[in-house]
């Protein structure tokens, strides 16, 4: 198991996302959808604008430890501009990384700096609760465009 | 204060390396370390004198039998109990609910009558009563400890007529804080005699000297693994005349006096609450670890453990990126709760932890209703043991500096 330091969990890009995001804010007239972590009390409510399939904009608010406020940071900047469909295989690259399995590094560049979470098997959750509750937001826009 | 570095020989996991430093542990209202004594009693009970209790007539039989009665002995001692009011649970949790779903079943609770809770207490004190409430439809009441803190006169004008039950902790799991207890049962007492009283005592028992007769509580719960015991042991107290008037939680095995396709009669005391093989390995245990706590002196204890919270309450004071929650005065014991400003209590943990090998805990501690009170989502917690020195709290505000620091 190659073991990463706390140096690269807690380092400067890490810290700079989580505190300094312009993704963090809320986007009016966006559909929201919301996570948390039932074990540390960290809540998340994610905010997407969709059209034509295309994520026109999306952003956080929320509060947890770095981790968690970071990977939010990140994710939106990588989902932005994506269509569904890209970014439906993105989640599933990142949950791989999250899990320790192989995934595919080019498509998921964008947190590749958390490329080694799964051995801090304490802070996974805290990694992946932004990217679930984008989970959640895309479960809720297929239901609803189903019903449409 | 105790000779915490002798004491620090017997646990084998305080010469552990945490990233290259020796461990700190400061999470004992989690649960605390493990001694070898504890751990060879268990060893021994289980290679040499294992057999199912009070069922076989052979050798084994008698020893194993024994053995977990004498525990039970032990632990009655401890609190100043009869034997035949403790009763061995699987932890304060299960404890609780076996108070609360048999008070339910057996209608000793009536549903125009209340229960009274505090939003002081760990969830194994607030959600069982919250859903026998629900379930047998009766009101419970919530004291409100307002910024956290426990007000004894605001207490006591929750208590009316209509209160059966009063369930509450002894020192909360948060904030540390000792509740008054012999003085508020003292209290209700005077305003209403056949109010039943249960008392939480897993954050108590491991660091006060505790006497169920002068307190007069007429249940008490503790668990095993927080006073050097093992997990998966805990204990319910109750006093006789009420765990003969209420129903068994569990029925089976062990429990019963006569079985016929109409009907069953229970044992008595304590087996009418003991259904199924119990947890034998985990009494032994539980009972050499009061041995060593009762050597040790619990009045010792609890002095050991004052100096050493009013020593870290001086010292985070000094620091003037913290805030420290609950009463930070000498109604502590054990236990202080504080965040960084601005900072998630599990960065702080997670830095603590591979920087000084430092361990705390971080989160919201089964206790969100008084996360609340405080207005937080979660804290870092720190709480002690006889293991416990001062150096460890200097090392600890050293890596809370670094944290700030590097984090701020
Ligand atoms: C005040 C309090 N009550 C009850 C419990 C539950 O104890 P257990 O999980 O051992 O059943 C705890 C444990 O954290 C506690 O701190």
């Amino acid at each position: 198991m190659v073991k990463i330091g706390l140096e690269d969990l807690y380092s400067d890009i890490i810290l700079d996302y989580a505190k300094n995001s312009k993704y963090k804010k809320e986007i009016s007239s966006a559909s929201k959808s919301e996570g948390k972590n039932m074990s540390c009390g960290d809540e998340i409510t994610l905010f997407v604008k969709v059209k034509d399939d295309v994520i026109e904009e999306i952003s956080f608010l929320g509060h947890g430890c770095i981790i968690s406020q970071a990977s939010a940071a990140m994710m939106c900047e990588i989902l932005e501009g994506k269509t569904l469909q890209e970014a439906t295989q993105i989640f599933e690259e990142v949950i791989n990384m999250s899990q320790g399995n192989d995934f595919n590094k080019e498509l998921i560049d964008g947190v590749g700096i958390f490329s080694d979470i799964s051995n801090f098997p304490m802070r996974t959750k805290c990694f992946t609760l932004a990217w679930h509750t984008f989970e959640e937001a895309l479960k809720s826009y297929h239901n609803r465009s189903e019903k449409l | 204060m105790l000779s915490s570095k002798e004491y620090k020989e017997l646990f084998p996991a305080l010469k552990r390396k945490i990233n290259g430093h020796d461990l700190i542990y400061l999470d004992n209202a989690a649960t605390t370390l493990r001694s070898k004594e504890v751990m060879d009693a268990v060893c021994e009970y289980s290679l040499n004198h294992h057999a199912n209790v009070h069922r076989s007539s052979h050798t084994l039989a008698a020893e194993a039998t024994k053995m977990y009665e004498d525990a039970r002995e032990r632990v009655a001692n401890f609190i100043d109990a009869e034997n035949e009011e403790i009763i061995f649970t699987k932890g304060a949790t299960e404890s609780i609910n076996l108070i609360a779903y048999s008070l339910a079943t057996s209608k000793i609770i009536q549903p125009e009558e209340e229960i009274l809770i505090t939003t002081l207490e760990h969830h194994a004190n607030f959600v069982p009563w919250q859903q026998i409430g629900k379930i047998f439809n009766i009101r419970v009441k919530y004291y409100q400890a307002k910024n956290g803190i426990f007000n004894f006169d605001d207490y006591l004008t929750y208590i009316s007529h209509k209160t059966r039950v009063i369930s509450i902790t002894a020192v909360s799991n948060v904030t540390g804080q000792v509740i008054p207890i012999e003085e508020l049962i003292s209290k209700v007492r005077q305003i209403r005699k056949d109010i039943i009283i249960v008392v939480d005592g897993a954050q108590s028992v491991p660091h006060l000297p505790t006497n169920v007769k002068k307190m007069d509580a007429d249940f008490l719960v503790f668990s095993g693994h927080k006073m050097l015991g093992p997990t998966g042991v805990g204990v319910l107290f109750g006093k006789k005349e009420y765990l003969n008037k209420i129903n068994p939680f569990l029925f089976g095995g062990e429990m019963i006096d006569k079985v016929t396709t109409k009907d069953t009669s229970f044992n008595i005391l304590p087996y009418k609450f003991e259904a199924g093989t119990p947890n034998v390995d985990g009494a032994v245990g539980l009972a050499k670890a009061i041995e060593i706590l009762e050597d040790i002196g619990m009045q010792n204890i609890k002095e050991h453990d004052k100096i050493l919270t009013d020593y870290a309450i001086e010292q985070l004071k000094l620091l003037n990126f913290l805030e420290i929650y609950g009463p930070k005065n000498e109604s502590q014991c054990s236990i202080v709760s504080f965040n960084v400003k601005g900072i998630h209590p599990h960065d702080v943990s997670q830095l603590l932890n591979d920087l000084y090998g430092i361990a705390i805990r971080s989160g919201h501690h089964c206790a969100q209703p008084i996360m609340e009170e405080l207005g937080v989502k979660s804290t870092c917690r720190i709480s002690f043991y006889i293991y416990n020195e001062k150096e460890d709290i200097d090392k600890l505000i050293l890596g809370l500096k670094k944290v700030w620091e590097w984090l701020k």
